[in-house]
């Protein structure tokens, strides 16, 4: 599983909340996605498409990437107002064919064109809410080069729409989380998937539960978080990050592993645990993965200075 | 006509011939000669050069004999494998009805050569990725020969991790959507509900045997191993134990006297027995019967002088 971005943590945000815009780079997130479906009422939909431009660089200064989530109702309108440079997703909620994927890809297409942006900058996030997302899945995933990761299948919307509930202490979506990870592994996609954790709360703001869930998470392969509380980004950057003595046992595996060679062995038993090439391959994952965090969290501490100490700077002396 | 009894397939590494023999003395069902998954790739041509005589050695206890051949290099593997006393092949990481046909027009070239009935080399196909699993249906009824689909080492293959639960990730789909795939093709759908930690090389006798019990329990009738004391607990779990066998005939005993009757839905305890639960019961009587038959089958063998060759 080839990790293209380091994306362990993100926090989705009404992009007509001044404070949770203009405080987002002070969160340590790798990624802010501004909304502009849900969270914002319809009366507000054209202002808010209006902000977009100037608030992608201001949750950037902090080093995350900025992403927008679109209506499904308004694809023109929005891409419109938001397709500006220094965009890296745009997610688009309730995805149910592989046409309405290939038409947000033509209109990026031609945007990115008009406004200097380097072509296939922007991704598409896919996201499937409802049942015929699920159906359509494989399809949907494959409809444009600009779908890298793909996954999901649970959610409000989706408990709705199959007419589940939403906090029980079971794997209610367990058949549609299949054929979307399905699809996005046959397809060489990013999964986003996690392994089931009960959860009949519905609580957005445990830290705790925030770094069990990415714990596991990790522990399965997986490296994609996000939410909605701020309480939960370091929870999720720690969770999602290996520790120190994973990146060591990772290291002591693949030396294991290098000493099978030439014995006409392919696996052995050492402390009760097999060493072979998948053990291997898991081991090097990790060591790349836990590359990745590091470099990512430095690219953000230094965000976070430049950002300081621009505005620790003198501000201009102005004319009495 | 009931597939044949295969709940033991024992895979032998060909690079190990001493193992040939202990696995020939296991009472395993299948022994598969593995020229893929457990052969370090230097050593492949030496193996593939010992595969038509392990295939008489391996079926001294009464096993049929598979061999497990790599779609990369199927031509090699083939020719190497496909003898008489060969059963069929498992090949791994299967992913297109076009491999399938590949080996499907390879196996009828050397039947016609090697003097093997046409049409009678088995496929079983493995599953191991997510584009061999998402092409499921299209494999399946892409040749005649394919009897059997399975998720080999799919956990693997597609690292797919522990859960906190102890569930492999994804594997309950996985295994669910193989079984409706295999049933619906009237294939043979092959695996063990296996659970962390405790899953294939380290999995002990009654963690196998738990395995092939739940294994059974949705739907798999037989399950790959690499350790022969897995063999037993194979056997054992995928073989309707003596309480399920009393329990269904003790149930077809009261259906056929509401039948009897003239009635077609009988109580039975709490129970209401109908056509659907008789049928079922059946089932499992006629499995536990073929499982008895197939355990004297392989004692017999096992019991007889080794052929003398010319």
């Amino acid at each position: 599983m080839a990790a293209h971005q380091v994306r362990r943590s993100g926090l989705t945000m009404p992009v007509v909340t001044r404070r949770f815009v203009d405080h987002a780079w002070r969160r340590g997130c790798d990624f802010i996605n501004l909304d502009l479906e849900d969270s914002v009422p319809q009366h507000l939909k054209a202002h808010a498409r209006g902000l977009i431009k100037d608030a992608i660089p201001v949750v950037r200064k902090g080093g995350a990437e900025a992403f927008t989530r679109i209506n499904h109702d308004y694809v023109h309108a929005d891409l419109e107002a938001i397709v500006w440079p220094g965009l890296s997703k745009v997610n688009y909620p309730k995805a149910e064919s592989a046409e309405e994927i290939r038409l947000l890809d033509d209109v990026i297409t031609r945007l990115e064109r008009e406004r200097g942006i380097r072509p296939g900058t922007v991704e598409i996030g896919a996201n499937i809410e409802t049942a015929t997302g699920v159906a359509a899945a494989y399809d949907i995933a494959l409809a444009s080069p600009r779908v890298k990761e793909f996954g999901g299948g649970t959610g409000y919307d989706m408990s709705r729409d199959l007419g589940v509930e939403m906090f029980v202490g079971f794997e209610q979506f367990a058949y549609g989380k299949g054929e979307l990870e399905l699809a996005a592994r046959a397809l060489g996609l990013q999964v986003r998937a996690a392994p089931f954790v009960a959860n009949t709360t519905g609580s957005v703001s445990d830290a705790d539960r925030a770094l069990r869930e990415a714990q596991a998470a990790r522990k399965c392969g997986f490296r994609l978080g996000g939410g909605l509380n701020p309480a939960v980004v370091e929870p999720q950057n720690r969770g999602f990050t290996p520790t120190a003595e994973e990146v060591e046992d990772a290291r002591w595996v693949l030396e294991r592993h290098r000493e099978l060679a030439g014995t006409g062995d392919t696996w052995i038993v050492i402390d009760g645990r097999v060493i072979d090439r998948y053990e291997a391959a898991r081991a090097r994952d990790t060591l790349e993965w836990a590359a990745l965090c590091t470099e990512r969290d430095r690219e953000k501490a230094e965000a976070v200075l430049r950002t300081r100490a621009a505005m620790a700077e003198p501000t201009p002396p102005t004319l009495a | 006509m009931s597939a044949r009894v295969r709940r033991s397939w024992l895979v032998v590494p060909m690079s190990k011939s001493e193992e040939i023999v202990r696995a020939s003395r296991s009472t395993a069902d299948v022994i598969v000669l593995d020229l893929v998954e457990f052969v370090a790739e230097e050593d492949k041509p030496a193996a593939r050069e010992r595969v038509e005589a392990a295939i008489r050695t391996a079926q001294a206890g009464g096993a049929e004999v598979f061999a497990q051949v790599d779609p990369e290099l199927l031509v090699a593997d083939l020719l190497a494998c496909a003898w008489p006393g060969l059963t069929g092949v498992i090949v791994s990481q299967l992913e297109s009805a076009q491999q399938v046909a590949d080996v499907d027009g390879l196996l009828a070239e050397l039947e016609a050569k090697r003097g093997i009935l046409p049409g009678t080399l088995e496929i079983v196909a493995a599953l191991e990725t997510a584009r061999g699993n998402h092409a499921a249906y299209d494999i399946g009824r892409a040749s005649p020969r394919i009897r059997g689909l399975t998720l080999g080492r799919a956990d693997l293959i597609m690292d797919l991790r522990p859960e906190p639960s102890g569930e492999i990730h994804l594997m309950p789909y996985l295994m669910q959507r193989l079984i409706a795939v295999a049933r619906a093709l009237g294939v043979t759908p092959l695996g063990a509900w296996w659970r962390a930690p405790a899953r294939g090389l380290l999995a002990g006798p009654d963690d196998t045997y738990h395995a092939a019990r739940r294994g059974r329990a949705i739907g798999f009738t037989g399950s790959l191993c690499i350790d022969v004391n897995q063999v037993e607990p194979l056997n054992r779990g995928f073989t309707p134990d003596d309480a399920e066998a009393a329990a269904a005939t003790e149930l077809m005993t009261a259906y056929r006297a509401g039948v009897a009757r003239g009635v077609a839905l009988v109580e039975q305890g709490d129970r209401l027995v109908d056509r659907g639960a008789a049928a079922q019961a059946r089932a499992l009587l006629d499995r536990a019967a073929a499982c008895e038959a197939r355990a004297r089958e392989k004692a017999e063998m096992a019991a007889r002088p080794p052929l003398v060759r010319p």
